[in-house]
């Protein structure tokens, strides 16, 4: 699941900062000569900072290969189901909310009136896709479900009073 | 031209920037018990109505970031103003606006139930489903536009004196020693550097601000007036990623200047430091696309610049600044105090925040991660324990060289009191936001609520911490002038 790997990496590497910054504290108490720890340490950063660049950089293209504004390819005799979403304050109006497992479906999501987030949580309230839904703009959310289940859609942003009232539900079966 | 000019008028100086620091004070203390209101509501604990929960988000992020803005700049033109040559009258008007902007925001928001959220994102200021009325938007929309027009002023007034004394503002940034036209050891001071730096992303951050606070007015009065809602919301993010992005680069000073002193070394500005702070100006201007990873329909490159250019804006940070803060301090014998304790946890605050940013600005988490509660998580880390931890600093440090007041054990319970909670606060949103809560939500499921009950808690022991932190700035307010430390204000680093 992608918040748990968001989690767990962000939780190793700012415990590793909190212990860097917690050492580095701890060993103030000492009085040394700037000039060797200045020499020492500007090499150790060139390292620290070259394998900073490599991490970032290697994440950086990992993450972009695949996302999710890409028209996903689809086999020969798979036609994508679309659905008009259309966000008005304070409800969804969709063209059609019942699905099978297996089936690509593109969300075609605009609204009337002002920005909303259209964002589609699983039977455990787990977000799985989302994207904004604006006036003007037709935005297209390609997604297959892989399980049978009453699916959640929720206003990602914030539109109003009634935001958190902007709530339907979609319809996935075998 | 790296020589301290200092002030004429160091006292009255010292009361314009103290100015600043309270007010931004008291407002960013006010401002936490809406956090903690919102939060006892999403965790069930107390009801508020929603059209209540709403202002107060509105006002609590707009408060949070003019205040620590309005701070942030007073300590940025303490500092510059060593340097060079500052006008006190701009710096007056600039209060004077920011203050008058403040009042118009909050009658529009209390009075007359305005409620957009700091983003006030196009078309919603005219189209709140009769939630709020005209005059409601037009006094938030004007409040922020006067506000605006206090920092676009106090920054012209920067970036003139910048150029004056310099040449141009790409000298301020060190750009001619850059290119080899001038030693190392002729680069403007770490203070200029920064304060440069912030000149150009502000003044283009208030302009794009304007802009899109003038369209939104004009259609408020004349709904048949309308522009693409994308470009608003471009300009939008533009203004408010900037703005409040600058804070820390304006209160990241304080570090500079105070660590180098406590820990008796020098901190020299380097061809690194120099090539740092450009990287972050860039950055800074282009990255606010990450905001906007959810708006398919935006152009893929910008996105995906909105992606790479986040990662490579944790790199001055995490190479730099916070490095060449953690050797200046490294076996150092430090005296540690509650100036230089605020100033290393400041950065602490501000590199473990920058984690979770750089991973939220991945599209791939982004799809599943934004406007989710994570969003605050990393803010309130690098904001709350990084930039408003550096005001705090400052305050102890103004303390300290211009008054008797003496740090007690008091202000130490505050300062372990302030860490932990706001730690515990930024940790709780960040749960919330790999729980999938959405943010800005008046209500919570149940499964969303223990988060934000532990918030709300650690709020109220942020806010019992703060208060402390005021009381020991008010009370060198009322002893100032007395006897300082031997610290003195005029050896800049």
């Amino acid at each position: 699941m992608v918040q748990t790997a968001a989690w767990v990496t962000s939780l190793v590497f700012m415990s590793l900062i909190l212990i860097v910054f917690a050492v580095v504290a701890w060993k103030s108490r000492e009085k040394s000569d700037y000039e060797p720890i200045k020499t020492k340490w500007n090499k150790a950063r060139k390292v620290y900072a070259t394998t900073l660049v490599t991490i970032l950089l290697v994440a950086c293209i990992y993450t972009l290969r695949e996302l999710p504004y890409d028209l996903p390819i689809y086999g020969e005799s798979q036609d994508p189901t679309l659905v008009d979403v259309e966000a008005v304050q304070f409800g969804w109006i969709m063209s059609e909310t019942e699905f099978k497992v297996g089936e690509p479906i593109e969300f075609d999501v605009t609204s009337t009136d002002v920005t909303h987030g259209f964002g589609i949580y699983d039977e455990d309230m787990t977000i799985i896709a989302q994207t904004q839904a604006m006036p003007e703009y037709t935005n297209t959310v390609y997604i297959t479900f892989t399980k049978p289940g009453t699916y959640k859609i929720l206003c990602m942003e914030y539109c109003g009073l009634a935001h958190h009232y902007m709530v339907s539900e979609i319809t996935v079966t075998e | 031209m790296s020589t301290a000019i200092g002030s004429k008028n160091v006292k009255s100086d010292n009361k314009l920037v103290t100015a600043s620091l309270i007010l931004g004070g008291v407002v960013i203390a006010a401002m936490m018990i809406f956090g903690i209101l919102m939060l006892f509501a999403q965790g069930g604990v107390i009801n508020v109505s929603d059209a209540a929960f709403y202002q107060f988000l509105t006002i609590h992020g707009t408060g949070m970031i003019g205040a620590a803005a309005l701070a942030a700049a007073g300590v940025m033109w303490y500092f510059l103003g060593k340097y060079v040559e500052l006008s006190k009258k701009v710096f007056i008007w600039f209060l004077a606006l920011v203050l008058v902007g403040v009042v118009l925001v909050v009658i529009g928001v209390f009075s007359f139930e305005y409620a957009s959220a700091w983003t006030f994102l196009y078309p919603l200021p005219a189209i709140s489903a009769n939630a709020w009325g005209v005059t409601g938007a037009l006094l938030y929309l004007f409040g922020m536009l006067i506000l605006g027009t206090g920092f676009l002023l106090l920054y012209i007034d920067t970036g003139r004196a910048i150029i004056k004394n310099y040449g141009s503002l790409g000298k301020g940034l060190g750009w001619d020693v850059l290119s080899g036209k001038k030693r190392v050891e002729d680069a403007p001071p770490k203070a200029v550097v920064a304060s440069t730096m912030v000149t150009i992303v502000n003044v283009t951050a208030l302009i794009a601000g304007a802009a899109v606070l003038i369209m939104n007015i004009i259609n408020v009065i004349n709904p048949s007036f309308t522009f693409d809602p994308m470009l608003a919301k471009n300009l939008t993010y533009a203004f408010g990623h900037i703005f409040a992005n600058a804070i820390i680069y304006m209160a990241v000073i304080v570090v500079y200047e105070l660590l180098p002193k406590y820990a008796k070394r020098p901190w020299a500005v380097t061809k690194l430091f120099l090539v740092a702070w450009t990287m972050s100006t860039v950055f800074t201007l282009l990255i606010y696309t990450h905001h906007m990873l959810m708006d398919f329909s935006m152009p893929k490159w910008m996105l995906i610049m909105g992606q790479a250019l986040s990662y490579a804006n944790g790199i001055p940070v995490l190479v730099v600044t916070a490095y060449g803060a953690l050797m200046v301090v490294h076996k150092s014998g430090i005296k540690w105090d509650m100036a230089s304790g605020l100033a290393f946890m400041s950065m602490l605050g501000w590199t473990i925040g920058a984690i979770p940013a750089i991973v939220d600005a991945t599209i791939v988490v982004n799809h599943v991660m934004h406007n989710t509660k994570w969003v605050p998580g990393h803010f309130h880390m690098y904001m709350g324990l990084g930039a408003v931890v550096m005001l705090f600093s400052f305050m102890y440090y103004l303390a300290k060289i211009d008054s008797n007041v003496q740090e007690t054990k008091l202000d130490k319970f505050a300062f372990w009191c302030y860490t932990i909670a706001m730690m515990a606060i930024s940790i709780q949103f960040l749960v919330s936001g790999a729980l999938s809560t959405p943010r800005r939500w008046a209500i919570h499921y149940p499964g969303w609520m223990t988060p934000a009950v532990f918030g709300a808690i650690a709020g109220v022991f942020l806010v019992i911490a703060t208060t402390i932190f005021i009381i020991h700035f008010l009370r060198y307010v009322k002893n100032r002038g007395t006897l300082g430390s031997d610290l003195h204000e005029e050896k800049a680093a």
